[in-house]
C-alpha cells in the first residue's frame, strides 16, 4: 500500500482524530472512576511528610 | 617580501570562516539577534529565545567547529537526535504539575483531543503542499502546541525539518496570545463567553497518587511509540504527589529542567544554519502551522458548544481552546478573554483541566500517527 498519497493523509487524520477522541474519552472514564479508589482509606498529607 | 606577506595573509584568510561567508549567514544571525531582542523587549518565551537566539547566532558564523562533530553544540543535538532531552523535558514538567484540575472534572478531558483537528488540517495541506506523508505527519503535530512532542515527532518522522518544525511551534506558541483570542470571539456569542463554572471537587492524595501510576500503565500499554514522553511526565508527577519525595521533585522541575533547557536550546538554535534553514519549505511550514493553531483553537471551542447540547450544566466554551495543549499559556488566554467580558469570571483553574488533556491528546494523535506510518 502506498502511503505517500493525499488519500491515505486523509484517511490517517480521519483515523487519527477518532481513535484520539475514543481515547481520550477512555482516559476520562477512568478519571471518573478514580474516586473509588477512597474507599480504600485516606491518606493524610501531614502524615505522610511527618512519616519521611 | 611583500608578494610573500601578502601569500601569507590570503593563506591566513581561508583558514578563518571570513572565506566561506554569505548573506544566508548574515539573514541568520540578524534572526538571532531578533530572537534575543524579542526575548529581552517583549519578553517572549525568553528561557527559550535567548538560548535558540545565541545558538543560532554562532552556528550561522562559518567555521564555527561547535556544531561540527565532536563540538559541544553537535554533542547537544544528539540529545534531541536520541530522543533523550524531549522526556527529560517531560519529567521535569510532570514534577511541576497539578494534575488536580483535570481529575476533578473528567468531562473536560474530551476536549485535549477535540482541540487538535488543526494537526489533521495542517497534516493535508502539507500533503497537498508536497510534502511526503512522515513530513506532513510532523509538521501537523505543530498544531498540537507541544513542544517536546514536536521534536519527538520531528526527529522519528522528518529530521531534515526539525529545525523549522521546533522553531515554529515554540513561536507559536509564544503568540498565543495574539493567535487565540481572535477565533475564540468569532466563535462565541457574549452569553457564551461570560458562563461561569461551578466550583470543582476536591481531589484526594489517594487520586492524586494513583494517577500517574494508572495513566504510565495505560500510555505503555496502548500507545508505546509515545510511551517514553507521557511515562517520564508522570514519573515527575509522581516524584510530585507521593510527599516523600520532595527534594526529588524539587530537583526535577528545577534543576534538570534548567539544564535540560539549556541544552535543548542549544541543540535547536544549532539546526538553523542557512543552508537548511533559508529554503521554502520553512515558509509552507511556518504558514501550516498558524493554520494548525488557528483551527485547533476553533475545534476547541466548537467542540466545547457540541457538549453544551448534551449537558445540562452548561460549560463555558473558552475552555474549548485551552485543549491546544501549551500548558499553561493556552489556559491563561482563556481566562484571559473571559476577564475581558466579566472582570469576576475566574476561569484559569477550569482551564488547566482541558489544556493539561491536551497534553494527552497531542500524544495520543502523535502515538496513533507513528504506529500508522512506521
Amino acid at each position: 500500500m502506498n502511503k505517500d498519497t493525499v488519500a491515505f493523509a486523509i484517511i490517517l487524520s480521519l483515523i487519527d482524530f477518532i481513535l484520539s477522541i475514543v481515547m481520550i474519552s477512555g482516559i476520562g472514564l477512568i478519571l471518573t472512576w478514580l474516586p473509588l479508589l477512597n474507599r480504600l482509606g485516606k491518606l493524610d498529607d501531614e502524615t505522610i511528610r511527618g512519616g519521611h | 617580501m611583500l608578494d610573500m606577506m601578502l601569500k601569507f595573509f590570503v593563506a591566513l584568510g581561508a583558514q578563518t570562516g571570513l572565506a566561506g561567508i554569505w548573506w544566508g549567514n548574515v539573514v541568520m544571525i540578524a534572526i538571532g539577534i531578533g530572537m534575543i531582542l524579542l526575548a529581552v523587549i517583549k519578553k517572549y518565551e525568553p528561557l527559550l529565545l535567548v538560548g535558540i537566539g545565541f545558538s543560532c547566532i554562532i552556528s550561522n558564523v562559518p567555521g564555527s567547529d561547535l556544531i561540527l562533530p565532536g563540538g559541544l553544540f553537535n554533542y547537544a543535538y544528539r540529545g534531541v537526535e536520541l530522543l533523550i532531552l524531549p522526556p527529560l523535558i517531560f519529567f521535569g514538567v510532570g514534577a511541576m504539575t497539578d494534575f488536580g484540575p483535570m481529575m476533578a472534572n473528567p468531562k473536560l478531558v474530551v476536549l485535549g483531543a477535540a482541540a487538535h483537528l488543526g494537526i489533521f488540517v495542517s497534516l493535508i495541506g502539507a500533503k497537498l503542499l508536497g510534502f511526503s506523508i512522515w513530513e506532513s505527519g510532523a509538521i501537523g503535530i505543530i498544531g498540537g502546541a507541544d513542544g517536546p512532542m514536536a521534536i519527538f515527532m520531528a526527529v522519528k518522522l522528518a529530521p531534515k525539518l526539525l529545525p523549522q518544525i521546533s522553531v515554529a511551534a515554540y513561536s507559536y506558541m509564544a503568540l498565543m496570545p495574539l493567535i487565540q483570542p481572535p477565533v475564540m470571539k468569532l466563535l462565541t456569542t457574549k452569553e457564551e463567553r461570560m458562563i461561569r463554572m461551578k466550583q470543582m471537587r476536591t481531589v484526594s492524595r489517594v487520586e492524586r497518587i494513583a494517577f500517574p501510576i494508572v495513566i504510565g500503565i495505560i500510555v505503555n500499554l496502548l500507545l508505546p511509540p509515545v510511551a517514553p514522553l507521557i511515562t517520564m511526565l508522570m514519573l515527575g508527577n509522581l516524584f510530585k504527589e507521593v510527599l516523600v519525595t520532595d527534594r526529588l521533585a524539587k530537583t526535577a522541575a528545577n534543576e534538570v529542567m534548567n539544564v535540560v533547557i539549556v541544552i535543548l536550546t542549544i541543540a535547536i538554535g544549532s539546526t538553523m544554519q542557512a543552508s537548511r534553514f533559508l529554503t521554502p519549505s520553512t515558509i509552507e511550514v511556518v504558514i501550516l502551522g498558524l493554520i494548525a493553531f488557528l483551527f485547533g483553537t476553533g475545534s476547541g471551542v466548537i467542540g466545547a458548544q457540541i457538549m453544551n447540547m448534551f449537558l445540562r450544566d452548561k460549560i463555558n466554551p473558552l475552555l474549548g481552546s485551552a485543549g491546544i495543549a501549551s500548558v499553561p499559556i493556552a489556559a491563561r488566554v482563556a481566562h484571559n478573554v473571559a476577564l475581558q467580558d466579566d472582570p469576576d469570571n475566574f476561569l484559569i483553574y477550569h482551564a488547566m483541566g482541558p489544556n493539561l488533556a491536551g497534553v494527552f491528546g497531542t500524544a495520543l494523535s502523535g502515538g496513533i500517527m507513528l504506529a500508522l506510518l512506521q
